[in-house]
């Protein structure tokens, strides 16, 4: 996938379907508009993961198709018209899901290296 | 469901692309807005926020592509796009389109209309219940009557044996029989009353004789009403019962739907109707012209006509016998070898009963031997399989190479087309085009061809079909062959398209992707086309080299084809074979008897002699020349035949004058005359082969002949010998022996068997004696001043007025009667020839295709050589020897490969050898000249290239 990890300038491709893993997280708090999912991204990594409109616009067009997330116009803070994404009951239940293929991979990942 | 969804969300959004993009549009604009009031937020001046959240953005139509792109519909969507284009760039060159959507219909088309015979005459199914499982008994594909054969040659089993395996079939599920051949039958129709009414007009129709269990076995369902039962098929005489096919029932019953239970009356008996099988149901047999009816066997006097055949021992050999494997055998080699082993034995025994006491060891031996071998009928046993296969299976690869050479063809033109669109390639892969995407459009334009080629040569195919039923019919009025492609066809031409298309679609579409991006843009489009590199004119040549290969083939075997017919033409056939009508007439179905004859015989020579343009009239059992013969053994009075020696002979009887009327010139003593009458010395006249053989002395001439047939048994003495003629297949070049008795010299009784035992529970018969039904003619044989066609009508009229009610059941030209013999060779050679011909015009349009292309892209080469002082000779040469070499490798190729393809027509030959010097040169010349003629009007062009033009431009 397009999105890439900006860590002291190397740029690592992210494992497919990790985006939408984190997108599902971050809609899973509050409905939210594409960058306001930019922004808390950003925020909660640390600046690591920057997500640009070319990989999150895309993911969130197939995460709606797949009935993970639905949309609706909302008016924004400042009163503006935006797009904003929720997490269906459908979207719930991938998260789960995914989080905990996640978690297993990542501790059989560590038990490899670590061994 | 969820891909339902996504199915509707994609179309709907395929469908409001706009709606889709607008919405797209907004929220980016929002995206953007958000992030400019967030680093405004941050204390970031807006011009600076703004400028950044754009730099964030990046592209704003590759953001858009990106999520388009995401969406399975974007696939549908680029695919439509490249249909558009396809369809733009094909109408923009329309003479190429035309060319290439002509030569493929044409090749599709062929394609598919033999496709559609080969499916219907070899590859279908019976429409019964696990057709697998049936098995005939032997070949069958004749039909006829015969004795002194042993059991089940031929295909032919007496009743009474067929009877017995019927009644116990040991391990078959079940064994049946049918008469092995479908007389027609004189027919009158229910009026509205409902009886069979004598004032309707009589429908000749062909009818079978079933064993009662025969629709069971065959495990065929009738569409309306019952089938026929065991119950009918009980004892001779009764079981007046009837099946219609439902092409009867359709055409002479207009689809009554309540006939069943209505009275027919069949060759002047009533029969009750009880039942119609279904459309596709034609028997076991796939017969040219199948039977409408089917009647219990147990009718058999009344549908033949003829004295009973049902014996409880011994009898004539006329019915053909089938069985249904059980289960194991049907799959495992072993249980069908117990089946086999099980038949072998009854065949035997039947045999050794038979032969009675009278068997030498020898003989036992030789009937220990005996087997009738178990044929796979689960597509019906055919005569049409067995006389068109052959020609069938080589039409299709004749059909199958004419469509090769149209593909290479196409591929070519593409090649070149690729050539001159490399700039637009080059472009489309600097915007950012994938290759994918060029090899797709590329492979869709092919495709688009292919298909719309297919879609035509469905159209060609139907027409191509009718026509060649048509033709393989042979006037008759119904055969059960169909022009209209079923699912099959169309599953055939479907795919042969496809696979036509990524046959001449894939070179191009390879080339397309190979194009660098870099490098040509930068080209002038001459030198971009000069510079294909090596492997770029390598492709045209090789597939020229392959059309010339092919068309030396396929012009080859026309040739031979279309020699092996001018040889079958231009035999010596022994008889005139011009000016002569023959017309098949039948008195038994209009109700005369024996002793009536005579009368009638002499009224119709009467009536037709003196016609205006007739010279001679005669009348015969059977034409000089047919498939079917009537024929016994015979016995020669001081003639000791050595073991097993073959007695055989031809029978025909004729009136006087048959002789004079066919044209068979008399070698040595007399024909008949009318001094040979009834209570005269009875005469028979030979031919040459038989004098020779029985008579090597030649004193044929005065000795006496006997027929192993008791009602025309003789002693006959020979009084005269006459030519040698070809009476069946002209193929066979044997000498035949023949026999020729005067009609009006035959009994007019049955002698009585006084050895028919009174004791075998048999009620004694009457002692009025049988009428001899050998009395009956069956043909009248007419010879003309002039053309034979126009004394027809005259001939109808004539008829009619000796008797209205006379059937005429066939009337041809002596030379369309020996032509019926040779359809399947005028079939296949003038198919060959035309195809042939057709591959060597495309493959010559190849040439001059590829070869104009070659002068075009060295126009400035050959204006810089005629600038530097080269001569008109040297360019000519330049470019034909080219030409020379491309024809030299196609020619060197093709001659083994068709050295090595004619080995296998062998069998399709007649008197030539498949190596034949004479087709091979002309063959040889015809590809030569078609080539040297392509590549020369190429050639003169580029001598005409004028320097200044060809350097200036570009």
């Amino acid at each position: 996938m397009p999105v890439k990890i900006d860590e002291a300038g190397q740029q690592i491709d992210l494992v497919q379907g990790t985006l939408e893993m984190l997108i599902l997280k971050t809609l899973a708090l509050e409905p939210m508009h594409g960058y306001g999912v930019t922004l808390r991204i950003e925020q909660i990594s640390n600046g690591i993961f920057r997500v640009n409109p070319g990989s999150l616009l895309p993911a969130l067009s197939r995460l709606e198709r797949g009935g993970r997330v639905k949309s609706e116009w909302r008016a924004t803070e400042n009163n503006r018209r935006a797009k904003y994404y929720l997490l269906t009951a459908n979207g719930r239940k991938a998260l789960v899901t995914e989080r905990d293929q996640w978690q297993r991979q990542i501790l059989a990942i560590s038990r490899i290296l670590d061994a | 469901m969820h891909w339902i969804a996504s199915l509707i969300v994609g179309l709907k959004s395929l469908f409001q692309k706009q709606r889709v993009e607008r919405e797209l549009d907004e929220e980016l604009e929002s995206y953007v807005e958000a992030s400019v009031a967030h680093k405004q937020s941050a204390g970031i001046t807006a011009e600076v926020a703004h400028r950044a959240a754009m730099i964030e953005l990046g592209s704003r139509n590759a953001v858009k592509h990106q999520v388009w792109s995401s969406r399975w519909e974007s696939t549908l969507d680029g695919i439509l796009q490249d249909i558009r284009i396809s369809l733009r760039m094909l109408t923009k060159g329309p003479a190429f389109t035309i060319i290439a959507l002509l030569s493929l219909a044409l090749g599709i088309g062929g394609n598919t209309a033999i496709f559609t015979l080969i499916d219907q005459v070899m590859l279908r199914n019976l429409p019964v219940q696990n057709p697998e499982q049936l098995v005939t008994f032997g070949p069958e594909n004749g039909g006829g009557e015969a004795g002194g054969i042993d059991m089940g040659s031929y295909g032919l089993f007496p009743w009474y044996f067929a009877r017995q395996l019927q009644a116990d079939p040991g391990p078959f599920q079940g064994i049946a029989s049918f008469c092995s051949f479908s007389d027609k039958v004189s027919v009158r129709l229910p009026s509205t009353g409902g009886a069979a009414d004598s004032g309707t007009p009589a429908i000749l129709a062909p009818a079978n004789l079933v064993s009662g269990n025969y629709f069971s076995v065959l495990g065929a369902q009738p569409f309306m009403g019952r089938a026929i039962a065991p119950t009918d098929d009980d004892t001779p005489g009764s079981g007046a019962v009837i099946v219609l096919s439902h092409h009867f029932w359709q055409q002479a019953l207009s689809s009554d739907p309540a006939i069943l239970g209505k009275v027919i009356s069949i060759n002047g008996s009533p029969f009750d109707v009880i039942g119609v099988m279904p459309e596709n149901f034609h028997g076991i047999r796939q017969e040219m012209e199948p039977p409408d009816l089917w009647a219990p066997m147990t009718m058999q006097t009344v549908i033949l006509r003829q004295p009973s055949m049902l014996t409880p021992s011994g009898g004539l050999y006329f019915l053909d016998v089938f069985g249904r494997l059980n289960r194991y055998a049907a799959t495992n080699k072993q249980a069908l070898a117990q089946s086999q082993n099980w038949l072998d034995q009854q065949v035997r025994t039947g045999i050794r009963t038979e032969e009675g006491a009278k068997v030498t060891p020898a003989r036992l031996q030789e009937i220990s031997r005996v087997t009738v071998p178990l044929v796979d009928a689960a597509r019906g046993a055919s005569s049409l399989r067995d006389q068109y296969g052959d020609s069938l299976k080589i039409l299709m690869g004749v059909v199958a190479l004419v469509l090769l050479i149209a593909c290479a063809n196409l591929a070519n033109f593409l090649l070149a087309r690729a050539a001159t669109r490399k700039r637009e390639f080059a472009t489309r892969l600097a915007l950012g085009s994938s290759r994918a995407r060029i090899v797709r459009q590329s492979l869709i334009e092919t495709l688009l061809l292919s298909f719309t080629g297919g879609v035509l040569g469905l159209g060609i195919a139907f027409a191509a079909t009718r026509v060649l039923i048509g033709f393989v019919s042979q006037g008759n009025a119904y055969i059960a062959m169909d022009p209209t492609p079923d699912t099959t066809v169309m599953l055939f031409t479907l795919g042969l398209s496809l696979l036509t298309g990524v046959l001449f679609g894939l070179a191009p579409a390879l080339a397309a992707a190979r194009t660098g991006a870099a490098g040509n843009l930068s080209d002038s489009s001459r030198t971009a086309q000069s510079s294909g590199g090596k492997s770029a004119r390598l492709w045209p040549k090789m597939l020229v080299t392959v059309q010339v290969m092919l068309s030396l083939l396929l012009l080859v075997g026309a040739g031979l084809f279309l020699r092996t017919l001018r040889n079958l033409q231009n035999q010596d056939y022994g008889f005139e074979r011009s000016h002569l009508l023959l017309a098949e007439f039948n008195a038994k179905l209009a109700g005369y008897k024996p002793s009536q004859t005579p009368g009638l015989h002499q009224r119709l020579m009467e009536r037709l002699s003196v016609l205006p343009g007739v010279r001679s009239v005669a009348l015969s059992a059977s034409p000089p020349i047919s498939a079917g013969n009537w024929s016994s053994s015979v016995t020669i009075p001081g003639y000791t035949p050595a073991p097993r020696e073959s007695m055989h002979s031809i029978l025909n009887r004729v009136s006087g004058q048959y002789f004079e009327t066919v044209g068979i010139s008399i070698l040595a003593g007399r024909a008949f005359n009318n001094a040979d009458a009834a209570n005269s010395q009875k005469v028979a006249v030979v031919n040459q082969t038989l004098a020779s053989h029985f008579f090597p002395k030649g004193d044929a001439v005065g000795r006496s002949i006997l027929i192993d047939i008791n009602s025309v048994k003789g002693p006959w003495q020979i009084v005269g010998i006459a030519r040698d003629t070809r009476s069946g297949d002209p193929r066979n070049t044997d000498p035949v022996r023949m026999t020729y008795i005067p009609i009006a010299q035959i009994d007019p009784f049955l002698p009585v068997d006084s050895s028919t035992p009174a004791a075998t529970g048999v009620v004694a018969k009457p002692a009025v004696p049988e009428e001899n039904q050998d009395r009956f003619a069956g043909m009248i044989l007419v010879r003309t001043t002039g053309d034979p066609a126009h004394s027809i009508a005259d001939l109808r009229a004539s008829v009619t007025s000796v008797d209205p009610n006379l059937p005429l059941l066939r009337i041809t030209t002596i030379h369309d009667q020996v032509s019926h013999f040779m359809t399947h060779d005028e079939l296949i050679s003038s198919l060959t020839g035309m195809f042939s011909l057709l591959a060597l015009l495309l493959a010559s349009i190849g040439l001059y295709g590829v070869m104009s292309y070659n002068v075009v892209r060295r126009t400035n080469e050959i204006g810089i050589r005629i600038a530097l002082g080269a001569q008109t000779p040297a360019v000519q040469w330049m470019i034909l020897s080219e030409s020379l070499l491309l024809l030299a490798a196609g020619v060197g190729l093709g001659l083994p490969l068709t050295l090595l393809a004619t080995k296998y027509l062998k069998d399709q030959l007649f008197g030539l050898s498949p190596l034949d010097p004479m087709t091979f040169a002309v063959a040889l010349f015809t590809v030569s000249a078609m080539t040297l003629l392509a590549a020369w009007l190429p050639a003169r062009r580029a001598t005409k290239v004028d320097p200044m033009v060809a350097l200036r431009c570009d």
